[in-house]
């Protein structure tokens, strides 16, 4: 029976695919055991994550988030990962406003090939996470019904 | 609407071990877009890869979901299968429940099995909103520009030229020849420079197709791969020209060593290219001669080593011994850099002449002695750790190669890259001559600095490239992907709510989007030139309101799949 206090942090890991998700892989082909609450949505370029997939995710009850990309400099699509981080970190900022906390979302930059780091990163934002206040309910509605689009 | 398939593997048991895939079916059996869940022993066999195939083509079922190991393993391969057998791609979705799963949750397989249900229900939720993007096919104009006519441009001028490829070259200079019109003589063979030049001069004479540009500058670069739109200034003339590809030939310029090693100040301080001068209008009289390499190089603002002076210098020492056997000709160097089977065996035969080589530090540099004149150059010797003073009438200082200044400019108008230093990046080191914008290739020194006969190679291998994209006369913008595989898609506008604040047009790594002006509720629409783009989603990101979408991944689908991620 899942409680408040056992409940596993729920994580959204945007990963471009090639870099994060290479190191995913890795992770995967060497067996290194994490924890399974998280998922991974596989993007061409950590310029797909719009913020605002972002704000959905922890609107939808979703604790914490990570982009993975590139090293900046070593972007397939030129200069696209260093635009995409130039907007995550407003959005970091905006998080913060809005008393959401920038904690609850992590950006991670990385080579691929970079199996251990992927399964760190993972593991230490579960700490992370865990050790963050549940999200208020009322952040989430309130985000929820300004965001909604249709 | 009950139309997607899914095919769990078990791969021989190393995902079944983990995940319960019974009840990842039996929770699939209430899903409504779900017609059929099959669980198979294995999906990389050929034959279950042509039962999956069948049933698509019998109209059995319209998409598939392939539950299986991620794509880096053999999860491509399934679906290169697939689509090979004549299945649409944005009908084909694999969900990673090996590496991504079963394997990293060995020890919890509740866990394990719930994460596997989610990321199927994930997997449907994208099959079930994504949409294809539209192609274009365009045609490809049989028509080349050149930019540079040093060593690299004439040489893949004239290759290309001699396979029957129409080649404009185009050149800043009032004359073709590049760095090879200021040197005198080349290493290992120590042959005229002109030898080198003349032949490619001529074939520009004597062959119809290769049109030069002297004293030109280019004033716009439009377009995309297969119909570049150039406008250039030649002298007073312009012109318009539409090639199929570009290769940047531009080169690259000498450092001049103001402030280092006195140059400027005290007479007979020169830098490698006035002895080539002074090479060229006649014999140097020297008794006394130093060389000192890396000058401006190695150093903390152009850590590269420029390649080329190790073996210019040596060219030149052995140069002057031979004018004047007696003469004492030393190098002073940092390391000799003297690479490869022929360079390593001139240096040895340099030495046996009699030039001397001495070895400094980099932190105890060479200085020059003298007032008006040099009189002689005092130099630690690391190798036996003293100071000597060597007397000298000649000192050669060796700068590297540096990046021309208007690369800056050749690259904002084509839309590429420059490393840190300012030269032209090819787009992997397996793709040497290749950039990130198809169709536009880089050779010679524009890359890194390299000799003559590297660069007439270089010059070549581009050539090739060129011609190998020129050979199809229609190409399909979906053949063009940066990445290696077919491109992902391409940014798509819906042009009913596009407000045209240009938010897209200004992040655009590719320089892909334009603003069309319009009649209508507001003034400007953006616009997609599918050739250009490389589906980096940047402009998706920034769209207000979500007008751009990339169809293969649209905020519908990501939504959903966030919905339904726990």
């Amino acid at each position: 029976m899942e409680t408040e206090t056992t409940r596993q942090p729920r994580i959204l890991v945007f990963a471009c695919r090639w870099c994060g998700l290479i190191g995913a892989d890795g992770a995967g082909k060497n067996r290194i055991a994490l924890p399974s609450n998280f998922r991974i949505i596989p993007v061409e370029c950590a310029a797909y994550v719009e913020p605002d997939a972002i704000i959905r995710a922890l609107a939808s009850g979703i604790d914490g988030t990570i982009v993975m990309g590139c090293h900046v400099g070593g972007c397939r699509f030129n200069d696209a990962n260093h635009a995409a981080i130039k907007r995550l970190e407003l959005l970091k900022e905006l998080l913060d406003a809005t008393g959401v906390g920038r904690d609850r979302l992590l950006i991670s930059f990385g080579t691929a090939h970079e199996d251990h780091q992927f399964a760190e990163v993972i593991r230490d934002y579960f700490d992370t996470v865990a050790a963050l206040p549940p999200l208020e309910p009322w952040v989430s509605t309130l985000t929820m019904k300004h965001l909604s689009r249709s | 609407m009950a139309d997607i398939t899914v095919y769990l593997c078990k791969c021989f048991g190393e995902i079944a071990a983990t995940v319960d895939l019974e009840i990842v079916r039996a929770g699939l059996g209430d899903n409504p877009s779900v017609s059929s869940a099959e669980i198979v022993d294995s999906l990389c066999l050929n034959r279950d890869l042509e039962t999956m195939a069948h049933q698509i083509r019998e109209g059995v079922t319209q998409k598939v979901l392939i539950a299986a190991c991620s794509s880096l393993a053999r999860g491509d391969r399934i679906v290169r299968g697939l689509v090979h057998r004549g299945v649409r791609r944005t009908d084909i979705h694999l969900v990673d429940i090996r590496e991504g799963c079963a394997w990293i949750h060995a020890g919890d397989p509740d866990g394990a099995t719930g994460k596997a249900e989610r990321l199927i229900d994930m997997g449907l939720a994208h099959l079930e909103n994504v949409q294809t993007s539209d192609d274009v096919s365009v045609k490809i104009n049989n028509e080349v520009m050149v930019i540079g006519a040093g060593p690299a441009g004439l040489a893949a001028a004239t290759s290309l030229a001699r396979s029957g490829i129409t080649v404009h070259v185009i050149e800043r200079a009032p004359h073709p020849g590049g760095m090879l019109r200021l040197v005198s003589r080349l290493y290992p063979k120590d042959s005229a420079a002109s030898s080198r030049l003349e032949p490619y001069l001529d074939e520009l004479e004597r062959n119809p197709l290769i049109t030069v540009y002297p004293r030109a500058k280019l004033q716009s670069i439009r377009g995309y791969t297969g119909n570049y739109k150039i406008r250039l200034s030649s002298g007073d003339d312009e012109h318009n020209l539409s090639p199929g590809a570009v290769i940047i030939a531009s080169g690259a310029k000498v450092l001049l060593p103001d402030g280092l090693f006195r140059y400027g100040e005290v007479a007979n301080v020169i830098s490698q290219m006035e002895l080539e001068t002074r090479f060229r209008k006649g014999a140097v009289a020297t008794k006394n001669a130093v060389f000192i390499q890396c000058v401006g190089a190695r150093c903390q603002d152009r850590p590269y080593c420029s390649t080329i002076c190790c073996p210019a210098s040596i060219k030149n020492a052995a140069r002057l011994k031979a004018e004047n056997p007696v003469a004492n000709v030393f190098v002073i160097h940092r390391d000799i850099m003297m690479p490869g089977s022929v360079l390593e065996g001139y240096y040895r035969h340099v030495m046996a002449q009699g030039v001397r080589f001495i070895r400094c530090e980099k932190d105890r540099p060479p200085e020059i002695i003298g007032t008006d004149r040099i009189e002689a150059v005092s130099v630690y010797d690391a190798v036996t750790g003293s100071t000597r003073t060597i007397d000298a009438d000649l000192a050669v200082l060796s700068t590297p190669l540096i990046p021309n200044d208007d690369n800056r400019r050749i690259a904002e108008l084509l839309g590429l890259q420059l490393d840190r230093y300012g030269f032209f990046r090819e787009i992997y080191p397996m793709h040497p001559v290749e950039t990130r914008m198809d169709g536009v290739f880089i050779c010679g020194s524009a890359r890194w600095p390299v000799s003559s006969d590297v660069a007439i190679t270089q010059g070549e291998a581009a050539a090739m490239k060129a011609a190998a994209l020129l050979a199809r006369s229609q190409a399909a913008a979906s053949d063009f992907s940066r990445v290696p595989g077919r491109k992902f898609g391409h940014a798509r506008v819906n042009v009913e709510t596009c407000s045209g604040c240009g938010n897209c047009m200004a992040v655009c790594p590719f320089d892909a989007i334009r603003l069309q002006k319009v009649e209508g509720k507001y003034s400007h629409v953006s616009r997609v030139n599918k050739m250009r783009c490389k589906a980096c989603g940047n402009c998706v990101s920034v769209c207000p309101n979500g007008t751009m979408q990339m169809p293969e991944h649209n905020y519908l689908s990501v939504g959903e799949m966030i919905r339904r991620a726990f």
